[in-house]
């Protein structure tokens, strides 16, 4: 079949401990720093003051995904702590923020991405952190067996 | 910032989404179809960032000025960087980076319009 060559050639299988599916949890991480981190960078730099709560939370989710991210793409037994404990915060963090956006939304006067669980972002914020710590456990249980040291 | 502009980004980065995934269904890496697909995606953005900057130089100002430029630039680097990623990947899981990247393409550039329409409010 020609149109088969043209999705590329045959792939490698992801033999590797952080396989594939790693990295593309890595891509949606990546996406959601940079989303989050510019989305606080703007709030903090012009109206810091209008809801400095909100803004704060902003700013602490872009740290957290930058650590998951940095935590995955790193590996190994270091990287996974890293990564886990940065996912962990995640998930509490957008359960207590989207619990409380909804419970007082005086307190938050504009939208984090974790506002409303996530749902200025079509719940990925919700979804991701629960795809980590599945993703987590599962490549633990295979690197077990085939982690190398460093 | 026009319509008709964001809904050929949306079809050209849907068309790369589902490209993506059919690599990764058909155990491949990507080929000269999703590059052709990534570059003219990177060359439409292109064109909507010239478009919005001349807008912008007329005096056209959405609300919120410094989230529509981080959007309006922040999305032009993300083909690239799937694109690279996606390029350098040996699993077929090449497909599936490259249809998050095209799929997140597709959201930023309608929460984009959304952002320019805020200036007639």
């Amino acid at each position: 079949m020609s149109d088969r060559s043209a999705l590329g050639p045959a792939a490698e299988s992801s033999g590797a401990p952080s396989g594939g599916p790693t990295r593309v949890l890595v891509v949606l991480y990546a996406i959601f720093a940079l989303a989050a981190g510019a989305r606080a960078g703007v709030q903090i730099g012009t109206r810091f003051s209008e809801a400095p709560l909100a803004y704060l939370l902003s700013a602490l989710a872009a740290v957290v995904y930058v650590v998951a991210t940095v935590g995955l793409v790193r590996g190994g037994a270091t990287g996974r702590r890293t990564a886990l404990t940065a996912i962990t915060v995640e998930l509490v963090g957008v359960l207590a923020v989207g619990t409380l956006s909804l419970a007082d939304p005086a307190a938050f006067p504009d939208d984090t991405v974790w506002s409303g669980y996530g749902s200025g972002y079509g719940y990925v914020p919700l979804v991701l952190p629960v795809l980590g710590l599945l993703l987590l456990r599962r490549t633990r249980n295979r690197s077990d067996r085939t982690d190398s040291p460093a | 910032m026009t319509l008709p502009l964001v809904v050929a980004i949306t079809v050209v980065a849907g068309l790369l989404t589902l490209l993506g995934i059919a690599s990764t269904l058909a155990r491949r890496r990507i080929g000269l179809l999703h590059v052709a697909g990534v570059c003219l995606l990177e060359a439409l953005l292109v064109v909507q960032a010239v478009l919005a900057g001349v807008d912008l130089a007329r005096g056209d100002r959405p609300v919120e000025t410094a989230t529509f430029l981080g959007y309006l630039f922040g999305v032009l680097l993300i083909p690239v960087a799937g694109g690279l990623w996606a390029r350098n990947e040996r699993t077929r899981w090449a497909g599936t980076v490259l249809a998050v990247a095209a799929a997140a393409i597709g959201v930023m550039v309608w929460r984009l319009l959304q952002l320019w329409e805020a200036t007639r409010v």
